[in-house]
């Protein structure tokens, strides 16, 4: 047995718990979900780890870009991007995969991990009655309970037990597998990898563009970069005078507020 | 007369701001999580009434869903509507449960579209572009970028929440709450469409003959529009989605299909 391997998995695997979207340690899903979840983030951090940083920012960097517009809205998401992020970099980088190898491996880890993630969602109906009940009694301790300690313990086993023994597991199976595929196969996922990031982007449209006119403005916003600036600052900062002026034409409110708005 | 100091208040911001999702489920979402938020609240404001005590934490552990760090602004508002109720103000369950419920949808929609649409897509673009070559910088970027925004933005919601009480409803959900929907959904839309040129890579190595010598069909499509290729598979997966109402899940096996088949008759 592999003792520092074991440790290093064991680590990562408690990452991807802290970066979960129900863990609440790093001031919830600010600093858990939006932060150590995202795979740019889980690349420095499985790199510090493997002793091997420069590799896990770029593996991070080019996870996080097949996720760049991945959306939760009211608990549903499509893939869960911190088994994807931890368990595809660490297996890509303990393997010495190439980024779109790791790209793939991060998605289908991503899409085996939803199934626990709506595993939990299922199973934390339990609380709820508990909640209620000790609601109805005033006591506010058990309320904290059910809701911050007890689903804390399945979510916790949820995700450090299958990234733990991914980790340690997968890495000589991984290699393996890579040494013998057929290089067709390797460009496929990196084309794969390339096209991951137009699925991302469609959902956020659809979330955004409710009248066809609005399409004008996404592409507005792809020719900006793709014939004059690859800032994305530059963008941002023209996005926001055609958002102000279209705040203006939209017409003044009835309601005056001398604090201005939210 | 029960009031409410600022330290309850921070106790509150705080219990939200952690355990919002704690034990986030199908079936009542964050509702565990906001009657937790509302613990220290009550606890102040009833504590000479354990009968009205129970009441007002069962009355919070309804059904709620809201996002959940711009959020804090309702549970703000939550606890001024409390405080005022249990000073002997006409505020009953109906008006509780209606300006939770009134809030939550129209802040779920502006504030997933705010961060998830752009704030997050925007530090990630920045954080990423430093990091391309493997600097841990722009990791850092993102990080403190994204957390001195959001933490402050969901403490000073919270308490601006409670200083505006009631009133807050009429603000948030009159006309000034739409047209600056519609603004920063325009800034949403061109920034996804940055991202779209910006993240989605798609070459052919399709060669066209010519003569001797072949001509490589991708330097002639740079040649008038770099990125076309992209732009198709981005608005192909829209399609799909918004006019066919494909699940991601579809449209994910439709990708992998275009890859094998695009690779196997060498056109990627």
């Amino acid at each position: 047995m592999d003792l520092v391997l074991l440790i290093q998995a064991l680590l990562i695997g408690i990452f991807c718990y802290l970066g979960s979207i129900s863990s609440p340690w790093l001031m919830g899903v600010t600093g858990g979900y939006y932060v150590l979840g995202r795979p740019l983030v889980a690349g420095l951090i499985i790199g510090l780890i493997l002793g091997d940083v420069h590799t896990g920012v770029i593996l991070g960097v080019a996870v996080q870009a097949a996720f760049i517009a991945t959306i939760t809205t009211g608990g549903t998401q499509n893939s869960e991007i911190t088994y994807a992020a931890y368990g595809g970099i660490a297996l890509g980088i303990l393997s010495n995969a190439d980024t779109g190898v790791a790209v793939t491996l991060s998605v289908g880890i991503g899409t085996l991990g939803l199934i626990l993630h709506n595993l939990l969602m299922i199973l934390n109906s339990v609380w709820n009655k508990r909640t209620e009940k000790a609601a109805s009694e005033g006591n506010e301790k058990r309320i904290i309970y059910n809701n911050a300690v007890y689903p804390q313990i399945v979510n916790f086993i949820f995700r450090v037990v299958p990234v733990t023994l991914a980790v340690y597991f997968g890495q000589g199976f991984i290699t393996k597998v890579l040494d013998i595929i057929p290089k067709d196969v390797t460009q496929i996922m990196t084309v794969l990898g390339g096209l991951l990031p137009a699925l991302g982007i469609a959902l956020l449209m659809n979330l955004l563009i409710k009248e066809s006119t609005q399409f004008i403005f996404f592409l507005t916003g792809f020719v900006i970069i793709v014939f004059f600036t690859d800032s994305m600052i530059a963008l941002t900062v023209f996005g926001i005078l055609i958002a102000y002026l279209t705040f203006i034409s939209l017409g003044k409110s009835q309601i005056e507020d001398d604090d201005g708005v939210i | 007369m029960p009031e409410l100091e600022k330290k309850d208040l921070k106790k509150g911001w705080r219990n939200w701001a952690m355990f919002h999702l704690s034990s986030m489920s199908f079936e009542k979402l964050e509702a565990n999580g906001f009657a937790h938020s509302m613990v220290p609240i009550l606890k102040k404001l009833y504590k000479d009434n354990p009968e009205a005590y129970k009441k007002a934490l069962e009355r919070h552990t309804v059904f709620y869903n809201t996002e959940p760090q711009v959020g804090s602004l309702v549970n703000g508002v939550v606890a001024s509507m409390e405080e005022e109720r249990a000073n002997g103000k006409e505020i009953n369950d109906e008006m509780i449960h209606s300006v939770k419920t009134g809030l939550m949808g129209p802040i779920a929609g502006m504030g997933d579209s705010i961060i998830q649409g752009i704030i997050i897509p925007i530090l990630l673009s920045i954080g990423m572009g430093i990091s391309s070559n493997g600097n841990p910088v722009g990791v850092l970027v993102y990080v403190i970028g994204y957390l001195s925004i959001i933490l402050t933005l969901s403490y000073l919601l919270y308490m601006r929440g409670y200083k505006m009480g009631i009133q807050a409803v009429d603000e948030l959900l009159g006309t000034n709450s739409e047209r600056l929907r519609s603004a920063f959904t325009v800034l949403g839309i061109m920034v996804v469409g940055g991202l779209a040129a910006s993240f989605v890579k798609l070459n052919t190595v399709l060669k066209i003959p010519n003569g001797e010598e072949a001509i490589e069909f991708q330097k002639t499509l740079d040649g008038f529009f770099p990125k076309l290729l992209p732009l198709i598979a981005v608005l192909v997966c829209w399609y799909l989605i918004s006019k066919k109402k494909w699940s991601a899940t579809k449209v994910l096996i439709f990708l992998i299909v275009i890859s094998i088949v695009g690779v196997l008759l060498n056109i990627f």
